[in-house]
């Protein structure tokens, strides 16, 4: 573990390290990584809130059950982080209730 | 979707312990196998690979099992046995046809036989606060360390039972993490009681007594009659109230303690997963000590239905060697009947199998009641802790359609959404299932379970419109 993320130092060598933007902010991730691995590492484990209470969510199950950490990838909604890699410039939103499908209801 | 099904001689579905040996054992008697797998890498959750581009660092402690794995897995990509990785089973038809789902299309799949290893999920146990960012389950923070070398936080506390407990708590201590605690539910007590049965399984008792002895060294307390009773945060874990609990798991009031964390690990145990055996058509049977509902098999695994076999975690829990003897006894079941091994060879093998199994049976059944489960532990949610997370229905909702005549979960679903949402109930129908039994007075088994649907995991409408996976 270093100062400023949650990887373990010296228990694994990496894939190359890529940013992707997590609402608008860049974030270190490493190629290989799924999305929810990279929010984790950051020290954010918030990935959604939900459509009725407003509650925030994260990774629970971690192998793509739950349904909880769904995010909003590239403009599309309800991806799950934990079974989802990470790549170069990817777009991630924290998703907020159902999340937006670019149409209207 | 449309079309001709393809044919294939076997289909297994699930790319863990269980189905990595059906597949190799059938493959290599010359069955044609197609093995289909939802994650990007075969292992399952237990043999969980690192993503292409990783490795662990030298005698680190996230090798082991990971090596253990990556064996099995070449011996399968080295034999005749098609992979359909990032595919995910999402029904079946007519008893063995399968259908299966990319991110982009979709198609069928029948088979002459079809092996079922599914695997198992954390039993998903609900206590205020258990929504909070920074809960999470054994099996989801064991994924994040073993594949991904992420911590779940810096200041963790781990709550649950069994083994597993004791592996996270080692990764965790590898990763530099603090570990403030173990809270084991069971009493454990009177251990010396076990040890002639343990005796024949030496490997086993000792790798938990290294793990004990380096949870000991960290001075890490290891609290047994404990259990979670509450995660503290508004939008992410900053702490944890636990308690005593009794034998049955049920939490012992006046005897909280707090503890300030950033990360709430929680394993009480697994539950298999029927989806699939269900809508197959299998027969089920409550087994409190598998872990639940659990499929009806003969003695070459096959279930109910005629050609389909399941094997491992997802036909009662019983751990990584079970579920990989009981793959190799189904692969070799498959072979039989596609008529590949025959006679004396065919008998032989089988019952050098069933040996192999017998002998771990005593093990898990030492375990089985060493780590007991409580339904105890259903008591720990209160009427406005969640219980359906994904359409967020609580506890005193699923409590009024009791009092209002609801005996069985599905009825329950009907009436309030729980279990309506997109894990299909998997996250609350344990859960109901035993508040319903305990407010109805009936038993859990007659609560019932959660009828399974086709998509029995989301798939998207565009993947469902487009042929060829």
């Amino acid at each position: 573990m270093s100062g400023d993320d949650l990887r373990m130092t010296g228990a694994a060598q990496r894939g190359p390290a890529l940013a992707i933007v997590v609402d608008g902010v860049p974030v270190t991730a490493y190629g290989g990584e799924s999305i929810a691995a990279a929010l984790m590492a950051a020290g954010q484990p918030v990935m959604r809130w939900t459509a009725h209470a407003g509650q925030p969510r994260g990774y629970f199950c971690g192998m793509g059950v739950c349904q909880d950490c769904l995010v909003t990838v590239d403009d599309h909604p309800n991806v799950r982080a934990c079974m989802t890699p990470v790549r170069e410039g990817l777009r991630v939103a924290t998703q907020q209730g159902l999340g937006d499908l670019g149409v209207s209801r | 979707m449309s079309g001709v099904p393809g044919s294939d001689e076997c289909v297994v579905v699930g790319g863990g312990p269980a189905g990595l040996a059906a597949a190799r054992t059938a493959a290599r008697h010359g069955v044609h196998v197609t093995l289909v797998d939802e994650n990007a890498e075969l292992g399952g959750q237990y043999y969980r690979q690192m993503p292409a581009g990783f490795s662990a660092a030298p005698g680190s402690a996230l090798g082991r099992e990971t090596i253990e794995g990556r064996r099995l897995i070449e011996e399968v990509r080295g034999a005749d046995v098609e992979l359909r990785l990032e595919t995910v089973a999402w029904g079946i038809f007519d008893e063995r046809t399968v259908a299966v789902a990319t991110r982009e299309a979709s198609s069928l799949i029948s088979a002459r036989t079809l092996v079922l290893a599914p695997g198992a999920i954390d039993r998903p146990v609900p206590f205020p606060g258990w929504t909070t960012p920074g809960v999470l389950t054994a099996g989801g923070a064991q994924n994040l360390m073993k594949a991904y070398g992420v911590l779940p936080g810096r200041r963790v506390i781990i709550a649950g039972s069994g083994p597993l407990l004791f592996v996270v708590a080692h990764y965790l201590l590898q990763g530099g993490a603090k570990v403030v605690a173990i809270c084991e539910a069971s009493p454990m007590r009177q251990l010396w009681r076990y040890a002639p049965r343990m005796l024949p399984h030496l490997d086993f008792v000792q790798q938990g007594y290294r793990y004990r002895q380096e949870i000991k060294d960290a001075g890490v307390p290891f609290l047994t009659g404990h259990v979670i009773r509450r995660a503290l945060g508004a939008t992410q874990v900053t702490g944890a109230v636990i308690s005593r609990c009794d034998d049955d798991w049920s939490p012992i009031e006046g005897t909280e303690e707090s503890f300030d964390v950033d990360a709430i690990v929680v394993g009480y145990g697994f539950v298999s997963s029927v989806e699939l055996a269900r809508l197959a058509g299998c027969q089920h049977a409550w087994d409190a000590d598998l872990g639940g509902w659990t499929a009806v098999r003969n003695r070459d695994l096959e279930s109910t239905v005629p050609g389909v076999f399941i094997a491992g975690d997802g036909a009662g829990v019983a751990g990584s060697a079970v579920a990989l003897e009981e793959g190799h006894l189904a692969g070799l079941a498959v072979a039989g009947r596609a008529g590949r091994l025959t006679g004396r060879a065919y008998s032989r093998e089988i019952s050098r199998a069933r040996g192999r199994l017998l002998h771990l049976a005593g093990f898990r059944r030492v375990m089985d009641q060493l780590f007991r489960f409580g339904p105890g532990i259903y008591t720990l949610a209160d009427g406005e802790t969640t219980l359906c997370r994904c359409e967020e229905v609580p506890v005193m909702d699923a409590l009024q359609a009791t009092r209002e005549g609801a005996v069985e979960v599905n009825e329950v679903k009907a009436w309030t959404r729980i279990g309506m949402g997109r894990c299909q109930g998997r996250m609350c129908g344990p859960a109901l299932a035993h508040l319903i039994a305990r407010a109805t007075g009936h038993s859990v088994a007659d609560a019932g379970v959660f009828t399974p649907r086709p998509p029995v995991k989301p798939v998207a409408l565009e993947a469902l419109a487009r042929e060829g996976a």
